[in-house]
């Protein structure tokens, strides 16, 4: 990743170049740094226009973006030095002109560079100009000089601006109390704030980019060389820091450090195991069983850490189906059939018991801002709950049974999915209904079409509008849909979507992205994850019970990990503090942990923690299967 | 077996389980009122969701030889009736893989 110390130093390209350069090629006067005089440096003629003979890359532009570079990082000097050598500037003194006016606040002057900075129509200059006006009408009010704002707001911005709506918003500031009041109302951060700064960079799309470099191009360059050699690397889990980045080398993860070893096996419920939820700290697992028991794993940062069995909540009257921690970690929610439990999760004690579904909780989801939760239920009712466990709110009856739900971390929207209440009838005696649902051999509540005849239901996925309540889209799907979640940045809902499909929905546009296929669904409630850094991957479990890995925005099958045993691997959860683990959860009533083979990657783990770990121990299997017999000796 | 929801069912009538009300089957799918279980008058129904099946074992009946299965709520494990996997009196034919359930642990769900 980096060179040893020693030959960086004497490394010719090294950034103590500019003093190799400066002691060639200027004139001997050694003190005098930013003092010397230019003339001694001779300009270096060269043949063509290109840097190289087979290049297509400019060299003027090129010169002007690395003068542009060695200025913004400091090397005044040397870009003096390269502009006389070159015979190329940055940029005209014109230009420089009009930055220094727009940055100092000389209007008028900047008004009259801007004449001739080829703006190209007569529309990009009025608009520009325009821009100029709004920047000195707010700063005339923030320094209370109404008067001379109302001035420019009448004989500036209104000849200049065709739709008066548009002047509305500005006309209303002159109400402002005070600047503080204007800054926060405008959405403006004042004229010593980043204003002037940013006014530049919005008049530099009106003028030529070859007149006004855009402000730090070459790492604009640069950073989408990183982007497109992110996209190539399937296995894309490091974090963005300068260790895994170089100039030097294109980017590539190691696969090594991709987790697909089962690190731990944590064999303590007696049923099958149906969910699974992380800590927002990355330090807690919690897993719901069949066995009508919640477990809190003690999991932890370190390496090779000690995984310890912190709460065994198990008083609940049901199997449970879902789990949700509230965002400082204190409180766990789980189901239960129509039961909500509310969790002390450093006590195991239960603080409340939430009684007012009338059918399966079948969704819980804290909303974003920690201020309380939402449940989701087979009755088709969706509630908003404080988080005292009291009712705030109430979606009433929704088209749909509820089979999961979430929040986007914007807080604008609540994407639900089920099936739509037009439920079947069951075929009579005379065989003249096509409702008929399946009967399995061993419990025939599944979900499978019967050859004698189709299900009516339709499977929705639903987005509300969370201000209003209202669905703003609703999507029917061909199957049973048994899973949702909502990327990072609110853009993507991921659903699980029988039969062995799982799609990926892009909420601003309501179309289809992604569809991710490999992994077996059918009847159950099998669910899925983003996971790794920046939501890199798509994991599933599957009724085959397997776990499989995607990319997420190539939909590539990257792994299908083995090892849980028989029956489905019901749902998965990736640590969100560890890009590097995450958890997988069986119809063998176990939970594995997957973390990468190699020793090294808990060393290059975003998780300060791992840092200061030797590199000997700690590799993959180190950790001893958790195999609990007796309850009574487990640790809190 | 992995985890799934209950089924729901709509109709003029449907019959839930008495002590968790999970729905089992409506009145379009009854064949037959004229049965009687261990609790007094059972009906035979063309179909029924959300139970569990037990093991196959032979019984005599006041109507011959069956081969049945009991069947358990989902929800809340409470014996409801019986399954006909197999009649030997050719009479009695009909009623394989038809259910039976009874009255006295249904409700109206509906």
């Amino acid at each position: 990743m980096r060179l040893p110390e020693r030959e960086y130093d004497s490394n010719p390209t090294s950034p103590h170049f500019h003093h190799r350069a400066n002691s060639s090629s200027l004139s001997p006067s050694p003190k005098a740094n930013g003092h010397r005089s230019r003339g001694p440096v001779a300009k270096v003629e060269l043949p063509g226009a290109t840097i190289y003979d087979d290049s297509y890359i400019d060299r003027e532009e090129y010169i002007r973006l690395v003068i542009q570079s060695l200025r913004d990082i400091g090397y005044i000097e040397s870009a003096a030095t390269l502009e006389a050598e070159s015979g190329y500037v940055m940029e005209t003194s014109r230009v420089a002109d009009f930055r220094r006016c727009i940055l100092e606040g000389a209007w008028r002057e900047a008004e009259e560079a801007l004449e001739h900075l080829g703006v190209a129509e007569d529309d990009g200059l009025w608009e520009a100009k325009f821009l100029i006006s709004q920047q000195k009408y707010l700063e005339y009010l923030e320094t209370g000089k109404t008067t001379k704002a109302l001035h420019v707001l009448r004989n500036e911005l209104a000849p200049l601006h065709m739709d008066p709506e548009q002047l509305q918003p500005l006309s209303s500031l002159v109400m402002c109390s005070d600047a503080a009041d204007l800054r926060q109302k405008a959405g403006w951060d004042g004229a010593h704030g980043s204003s002037r700064r940013r006014l530049l960079v919005n008049l530099q799309s009106y003028i030529p980019s070859s007149l006004m470099i855009p402000p730090r191009r070459f790492v604009t360059l640069l950073d989408q060389a990183r982007l497109r050699q992110i996209s190539q690397c399937v296995y894309h889990n490091a974090p963005l820091t300068s260790r895994h980045f170089s100039l030097y080398a294109d980017h590539a993860c190691d696969t090594d450090l991709f987790p697909r070893i089962t690190t731990a096996i944590l064999q303590v419920h007696g049923d099958e195991v149906w969910s699974l939820e992380w800590s927002h700290n990355g330090k807690f697992l919690a897993s719901a069983s069949k066995d009508k028991s919640v477990i809190i794993w003690s999991v932890g940062l370190n390496r090779n850490p000690d995984i310890s069995l912190h709460q065994h909540l198990q008083d609940h009257p049901f199997a449970v189906g879902c789990l949700a921690w509230s965002l400082d970690d204190t409180i766990l929610l789980s189901s239960s059939e129509q039961y909500i439990k509310m969790w002390n999760t450093e006590t195991g004690i239960c603080i409340r018991t939430i009684e007012a579904h009338t059918e399966t909780v079948s969704a819980l989801a804290w909303v974003p801002d920690g201020s309380g939760f939402i449940s989701g239920s087979q009755d088709r009712k969706i509630n908003l709950w404080g988080s005292d466990g009291k009712l705030r709110d109430s979606w009433g009856i929704t088209a749909i049974r509820i089979t999961d739900l979430a929040v986007t971390p914007d807080f604008t929207r609540l994407v639900a999915v089920g099936e739509s209440a037009k439920d079947p009838v069951l075929p009579t005696p005379r065989g003249d209904s096509v409702t008929a649902p399946n009967t399995n051999r061993n419990g025939n509540n599944g979900n499978n079409p019967t050859p004698n005849g189709a299900r009516t239901q339709e499977h929705l996925m639903i987005v509300y509008d969370l201000t209003t309540k209202q669905p703003e889209l609703s999507v029917s799907l061909g199957g049973q849909l048994t899973s949702v979640k909502i990327s990072s940045d609110s853009q993507y809902a991921l659903v699980n979507h029988a039969p062995d499909e799982i799609h990926l929905w892009d909420l601003f546009t309501g179309r289809l992205a992604r569809k991710y296929t490999g992994q077996r669904q059918g009847r159950h409630i099998i669910r899925s994850c983003f996971g790794g850094v920046d939501g890199n991957f798509v994991v599933s479990g599957s009724e085959d019970g397997n776990v499989y890995i995607w990319h997420r925005d190539r939909a590539i099958l990257l792994d299908v990990l083995t090892g849980h045993g028989s029956g489905s691997v019901n749902s998965v959860a990736w640590n969100p503090r560890n890009a590097q683990m995450f958890a997988s959860c069986s119809d063998d009533f176990t939970i594995r942990l997957w973390e990468p083979s190699s020793g090294l990657a808990h060393r290059t783990a975003d998780v300060q923690s791992h840092e200061s770990e030797p590199g000997g121990k700690g590799k993959g299997k180190s950790r001893e299967p958790w195999v609990e017999d007796d309850p009574a000796s487990r640790s809190l | 077996m992995g985890m799934s929801y209950r089924r729901y069912l709509a109709g003029a009538r449907v019959y839930g389980c008495l002590s968790c009300r999970t729905h089992l089957t409506t009145i379009h799918s009854m064949i037959s009122r004229a049965f009687n279980g261990q609790h007094g008058r059972a009906y035979l129904f063309e179909d029924v969701v959300n139970v569990i099946e037990g093991e196959p074992n032979d019984r005599q009946m006041t109507t011959g030889n069956h081969t049945v299965r009991d069947i358990y709520c989902c929800k809340c494990g409470t014996t409801l009736g019986w399954k006909y996997d197999k009649a030997y009196e050719q009479s009695q034919k009909y009623k394989e893989g038809k259910y039976i359930l009874e009255r006295n642990l249904l409700v109206d769900v509906q």
